[in-house]
């Protein structure tokens, strides 16, 4: 369990060290960002400004498509270079190798976000502050939902034909159904909890419970499967 | 034809003639829903029945990965294929009921929403299992994908309790609520379409079954 959880963060490291090399892609994925942020302004911008709700659910979704960007390469760069076979012959178990690239997607997604989310939020207008353990829980539990279903995606998507039509093919569906979640959690921390309609009975907590529950499902549920797909 | 399956399939379709009896004739008028409440039966059981196919994506990609025979991987397509036809199914006449009861085929509800997600989702699967021509990586990759798509079924269910909804709770801790004669449609219509989807099954398992043998065949010719 643990020489498991240690080569994950050897994984993790040896890729965040080769992300720092050449610099461009964590910019790259920012600079798309950015383009995202303007080409929805133009959708939702009235009167000079964007209503809260709206702003803050688009946080979400442009984290969601850059994430497109960050979590494609993950697993398709190593069977490009042809280093996947190494990857798979390492007497480590199948699920470190998946926790590694988890991690490196969460770590690699969240040097993004810690320049993303303050400039969205100033210039959709909405404030995460309002209650910073929630905003800031949300966001880490959120990356690392993504992380975890980019990652699978990237490694579902190599034995396709055509790889980068195939990994938006298995990563938004997967990743829908956390998103919604999240934007739901998002708006709750904006607009205040008794702003936002949610059903009877339910609590903010009940919704970060499901959301928590999502991320535990998709980590176990492909950590769990994972040996069959490095095997072949 | 074998004999156990001529006595299915006559089961079925007297199970599906009281179905259609049930529905259109015996059921009540409902006190708010009027004869809208007819489509009711046509919306919920199709929709349990995808549940239940997807359900079985689900098993069909466990046992293929377990077992590693090929038949899982043809069922577990099939029942891809199928949820998506009951999908589609409660997509459309949950449309029309939407528009009857609430003047509008599309209200961006919770559920509506969830149901279109989990029909994109699988839809995905399908697409994704087209562009992978290896069988062996098709059958293992696609087992996976059916796997770790299904938390997204789970969601679509759930979606009427997390979000405030147009839906209603039916299905309540205490038990059903609705009238006595709806519950037994209902019951009927279940049974109705859990057979019907049963023979779908089975006739698009041989039909795929024999598809791949022959693709086997001219492989080995050319």
């Amino acid at each position: 369990m643990t020489s498991g959880l240690s080569a994950a963060l050897a994984i993790a490291k040896k890729d965040i060290v080769t992300q720092f090399r050449k610099k461009f892609e964590i910019f790259s994925m920012f600079l798309f960002a950015l383009i995202a942020v303007i080409a929805f302004s133009f959708a939702v911008v009235s009167g000079g400004s964007v209503p809260a709700e709206v702003g803050s659910a688009l946080l979400w979704v442009i984290i969601f498509f850059t994430g497109m960007f960050g979590f494609a390469p993950i697993f398709l760069s190593e069977s490009e270079t042809g280093t996947l076979r190494g990857l798979a012959t390492a007497p480590i178990p199948a699920w470190s190798v998946y926790l590694g690239k988890v991690f490196y997607g969460f770590v690699l997604m969240g040097i993004v976000e810690v320049f993303l989310v303050p400039i969205i939020s100033v210039l959709f207008g909405f404030s995460i502050l309002n209650d910073p353990l929630l905003a800031f829980g949300t966001i880490a539990v959120g990356t690392l939902d993504l992380a975890a279903v980019g990652s699978m995606a990237s490694a579902l998507s190599m034995p396709s034909e055509s790889k980068s039509t195939v990994f938006p093919l298995v990563y938004f569906p997967t990743a829908t159904s956390g998103l919604m979640l999240l934007i739901e959690l998002t708006k709750i921390v904006v607009l205040g909890s008794g702003a936002v309609v949610i059903g009877a009975g339910l609590t903010v907590l009940l919704i970060f419970d499901i959301l928590l529950a999502h991320l535990i499902a998709m980590l176990t549920l492909s950590a769990s499967v994972f040996h069959f797909a490095l095997s072949p | 034809m074998s004999r156990n399956r001529l006595i299915i399939l006559g089961i079925t379709a007297a199970i599906s003639l009281l179905y259609i009896y049930m529905t259109w004739i015996f059921a009540p008028p409902d006190v708010q829903l009027g004869e809208d409440v007819r489509i009711f039966f046509q919306h919920v059981a199709p929709a349990l029945v995808a549940y239940g196919l997807f359900g079985g994506t689900l098993l069909c990609g466990i046992m293929y990965l377990w077992k590693g025979e090929m038949k899982y991987d043809i069922i577990g397509a099939v029942t891809i294929k199928l949820g998506l036809l009951f999908t589609t199914i409660t997509l459309l006449t949950g449309m029309m009921w939407a528009n009857a009861a609430w003047h509008s085929y599309w209200n961006w509800d919770p559920r509506e929403t969830t149901t279109l997600i989990l029909w994109i989702a699988y839809a995905c699967i399908l697409a994704y299992r087209a562009s992978v021509s290896d069988r062996e990586s098709r059958a293992q990759f696609g087992s996976i994908f059916g796997i770790v798509a299904f938390p997204m079924v789970l969601l679509s269910y759930l979606s009427i309790r997390i979000w405030d909804t147009l839906h209603p709770i039916v299905i309540e801790p205490t038990g059903l609520n609705m009238e006595v004669e709806h519950m037994m449609t209902l019951f009927v219509a279940m049974i109705a379409m859990t057979l019907i989807g049963l023979i779908l099954v089975d006739l698009t398992y041989r039909i795929d079954l024999a598809n791949e043998k022959l693709m086997r065949i001219r492989m080995e010719r050319s």
